[in-house]
């Protein structure tokens, strides 16, 4: 059985000319990152800043969450708590109810993802528009997003030029980016001024405040924040930040990890509800606890969902975000895999392992060794690859064995070397020519033209 | 057990309150002025006016209204038109429903705190009661004290008023609205305004 | 004449079975560079396979053979940036090595390239090789061993040993990489994920075919097997030749 990841890409990610696209699509984003974050002086510091402070923030969790929990409260907010992504659902669904909405505009969480928020709304007869244009572009084709900050990164302009003729009535073969994203503007313009209920995530959530910070690029937060009476925020409880000093560390770092901007166009400090309306605040937890108590594993805690990873993995790039089980793709995503949802065991496998995750993490999670640590314990080998393992072991410990198992090698070379339903070599074939065998080893070669070794 | 105590208790089995917090960041030294942030402005796609003395802001305002409004309706939010001074500036009815300035032209808002390194604006809740207004414009004016430019965010965030927080909201702008969702092709205005003017001024 | 260096020679398994021509031209190069070559035919596998895949009972046992067989070297050098970070840097997260004598141990293991110019301070070997040559900066050298700069990283470059080294080969013209990512091998991932190994392995043998590259070289002979295969399957692209074979070549070919 291949692995999930291989399989996605393949079903996902299919021709050559795709994969080049959303390579160099997402490949460019890095290159961004590079140039922003090399124009700051202070980056490594900075860096390595926003990570003491969450370290601190994760490590005093329960401090910030009850001193978030009665700012927030003395600010006018109301505060709800769900334990895992059904009680978040319900919570969200019934405050919707209570107030008969009917109509809600969204702006980008994936924390929603994460929880199946969209499909409990609908199925309780909601109807929610996502109103970030990627968001807006994959909720049509009923797909889920497949980077966390560029969500239809996958699409080509002429996918997209299709669907919005298909369902927003642009002329057909139009694919001119300023005019598609025009024609989604004025779609969602209206549905903005007709929707009863905002849902935004939450970037950070400022404990000494009880404040949250929603940063967005279109305004489209802003918009579902201010037009509708009620607004209901979600954030994972790992949002928290302790005070309103830290906030310019993380703004620093986030919109220049991401895309390389210098700040992301809107960032706002909301604290309480605006005169005249309602603001309720949930806080998830969906298995951060155990995260958070895991303290090999806790650094993952720290992302902040900037896409730095994504946007600098081989693998992702190869693969497209819809070969990942689960709601993150990329290495953060095969990180918190384990840990968060039972399709993300195999994840760690998905990685070479060569560290550039690491290197652009603006807050240090140690994301390849974090992959190495959970394949040590997570995922160990199963079954008959256990038994091969052990095996191998054993040989690898006896150099008399180890040389009988090379001349047998040796032997069955040239079989191996040619495809055949049940070849053992079959992963490597699969894409590549085995070499030829080189005939005799190198201690043998050794010990012929030097005299045996020590 | 309710799931805030629930969550609460698994967290505080979690935690250990070994790991300090490291302090405030050490605001870097990285050059500050008007020009720097008009540079960054321009990089995010803004426009940046001025530095000009308080007297002509109404003039230069009026210039740039003439070139977006196209004959639709201005608003100047009433914290702008302290600063603009007289003239036919329309302060937006404070019984007007948030969705009441879908079709508004351009608005006019008050900044105060201006960010060289990135070329971000604070808009506090203050000067914008009418909080839809500037995300339902078309075109989005901000006048800004030239005394109010700060290198970076730190310091920037650290020369707000204590009471920044306690008008529901402060935003820092920086640009027109924008979107790459589509094959990364940089697009203003994807949902907010599509322009974003500041106007730089030396305080009387 | 200074009194030859001591160096013991560390021969991945892959290498001594599947490329023996490799750690033959190492223990050339080695003592064209004035060391005196030893190789301790106990040694078969540092483990990294098995630490990568999981298999850590096996991995450790492995990891503990292979610094017991190497604890009577001065100076350990080995053909291989992956096997060289499997000892230096990850063997303590498995509790191998951890101690003193260990960490001096694997702090006195090196890759080739790594050696010869950052501890012999030796770059000129007299070796000609004229041809244009790509590099593979092998992920494991690069950041595990910053044997270079990741193009990720700010602040200054500095180049490879690896680079340094080919910089002084006779007739040899160095093809920029516009990227210095992953070639896809990855240990187990070639076989889990084939396909996505494959894409990552074609990208970078098409950017250096583009560039008119002949070869490809770098430090570590599994990731030059994987993009090898790949070459051959496709038909085209620069062939891959480990840096030891480049340095050891001192005549036309």
């Amino acid at each position: 059985m291949s692995h999930p990841v291989e399989s996605g890409a393949r079903r996902e990610l299919g021709s050559p000319e795709a994969i080049l696209r959303h390579d160099a699509s997402v490949f460019d984003l890095r290159l961004r990152r590079d140039a922003a974050a090399g124009e700051v002086p202070d980056w490594e510091a900075l860096c390595d800043r926003a990570a003491a402070v969450k370290a601190h923030g994760l490590d005093h969790l329960d401090r910030y969450l009850e001193e978030f929990e009665r700012r927030a409260t003395e600010a006018g907010a109301v505060v709800h708590w769900a334990s895992d992504a059904a009680a978040f659902c319900a919570t969200v669904g019934d405050l919707l109810e209570e107030h008969a909405v009917e109509r809600v505009a969204k702006s980008k969480s994936m924390l929603t993802e994460e929880c199946g928020l969209n499909p409990h709304l609908e199925e309780r007869g909601i109807v929610v528009v996502d109103t970030d244009l990627g968001e807006r572009i994959v909720q049509l084709e009923a797909e889920p997003p497949s980077h966390i900050i560029v969500p239809a990164i996958h699409r080509s302009r002429q996918e997209i030029g299709e669907l919005f003729h298909r369902r927003m009535g642009t002329p057909r073969g139009e694919t001119d980016p300023e005019r598609l994203t025009r024609a989604a503007r004025r779609d969602l313009r209206t549905r903005f001024l007709s929707a009863q209920a905002g849902i935004t995530g939450v970037n950070f959530a400022v404990a000494e405040t009880g404040s949250l910070v929603v940063v967005t690029n279109e305004g489209n937060a802003d918009l579902g924040m201010s037009l509708p009476p009620l607004h209901i925020a979600c954030l994972g409880i790992e949002k928290l930040i302790p005070r309103l000093d830290d906030l310019p560390t993380f703004l620093r770092l986030l919109a220049r990890s991401a895309t390389g901007q210098p700040i992301s166009a809107y960032t706002s400090v909301v604290t309480g509800p605006r005169p005249g309306g309602e603001l309720h605040i949930v806080l998830v937890d969906n298995g951060r606890s155990a995260l958070l108590g895991d303290a090999a594993h806790r650094s993952a805690l720290r992302c902040i969902r900037c896409g730095a990873c994504l946007n600098t993995c081989p693998v992702y790039r190869r693969a497209g975000g819809h070969a990942y089980p689960g709601p993150i793709p990329g290495p953060i995503g095969s990180v918190l895999g384990p840990a968060m949802h039972e399709k993300g065991a195999s994840l760690p496998h998905a990685s070479t392992l060569c560290g550039s995750c690491t290197a652009v993490c603006p807050v240090r999670i140690d994301l390849h060794d974090q992959l190495l640590a959970w394949r040590r314990e997570g995922s160990p080998p199963r079954g008959f690859e256990a038994l091969l393992a052990r095996l191998a072991g054993f040989v690898m410990a006896r150099p008399r064995l180890y040389r009988m198992a090379g001349a047998l090698a040796r032997v069955v070379w040239p079989a191996l070397r040619v495809r055949f339903p049940g070849n053992p070599a079959h992963g490597w074939l699969a894409a590549r020519e085995l070499p030829r065998h080189p005939g005799a080893s190198f201690s043998a070669r050794w010990a012929r033209e030097r005299g045996a070794g020590e | 057990m309710s799931d805030r105590e629930a969550i609460l208790q698994r967290v505080r089995g979690a935690v250990r309150h070994e790991v300090d917090h490291p302090g405030a960041h050490p605001a870097p030294s990285l050059a500050g002025g008007f020009e720097r942030f008009a540079t960054r402005l321009r990089g995010v796609g803004g426009e940046a006016h001025g530095p000009v003395p308080s007297w002509q802001v109404g003039e230069v305002v009026t210039g740039v209204v003439n070139l977006r409004a196209e004959g639709g309706r201005v608003f100047a939010a009433e914290s702008a038109s302290e600063v603009l001074g007289p003239g036919v500036w329309v302060v937006p009815p404070a019984d007007l429903a948030p969705i009441g300035f879908e079709d508004v032209a351009v608005a006019i808002l008050r900044g105060t705190i201006g960010v060289a390194e990135n070329g971000a604006v604070a808009l506090e809740g203050r000067h914008a009661p009418q909080r839809s207004l500037p995300f339902l414009c078309r075109h989005l004016i901000l006048l800004l004290p030239s005394t109010g430019i700060h290198p970076d965010l730190h310091s920037a965030q650290a020369a707000l008023p204590a009471d920044a927080l306690d008008h529901h909201h402060l935003t820092w702008i920086s640009g027109p609205s924008k979107t790459a969702d589509i094959e990364q092709t940089l697009v203003y205005g994807a949902h907010g305004p599509l322009t974003l003017d500041l106007i730089a001024y030396t305080p009387a | 004449m200074p009194e030859p260096l001591d160096v013991g020679l560390f021969v991945p398994c892959y290498v001594d079975q599947l490329a023996p021509e490799v750690g033959l031209a190492t223990a050339c190069v080695l003592e064209r560079a004035g060391c005196r070559v030893h190789y301790d035919a106990g040694q078969t596998c540092c483990g990294q396979p098995f630490l990568n895949m999981g298999a850590t009972a096996a991995g450790t046992r492995l990891a503990q053979r292979h610094l017991d067989i190497f604890q009577k070297y001065e100076t350990i050098v080995c053909p291989s940036g992956s096997c060289t970070a499997t000892v230096r840097r990850r063997y303590p997260e498995f509790g191998v090595g951890a101690d003193e004598a260990g960490h001096a141990q694997r702090a006195r293991t090196f890759e080739l390239g790594e050696f010869l110019v950052r501890r012999l301070e030796r770059t000129g070997l007299g070796a000609r090789f004229p041809h244009r040559v790509a590099v593979l900066s092998s992920c494991h050298g690069l950041r595990d061993l910053g044997l270079g700069s990741a193009s990720e990283n700010l602040g200054t470059r500095e180049r490879s040993p690896t680079e340094v080294l080919l910089g002084e080969v006779e007739g040899l013209s160095l093809v920029p990489s516009l990227r210095d990512e992953c070639c896809g091998f990855g240990g187990s991932f070639a076989v889990r994920l084939p396909e996505v190994s494959a894409r990552m392995g074609r990208a970078r043998l098409r950017e250096w075919a583009d560039a008119g590259a002949e070869y490809v070289t770098g430090t570590d002979v599994s990731c030059l097997l994987h993009l090898e295969g790949i070459r051959q399957r496709e038909g085209s692209g620069p062939e891959a030749i480990h840096l030891a074979e480049i340095l050891a070549r001192t005549e036309d070919r």
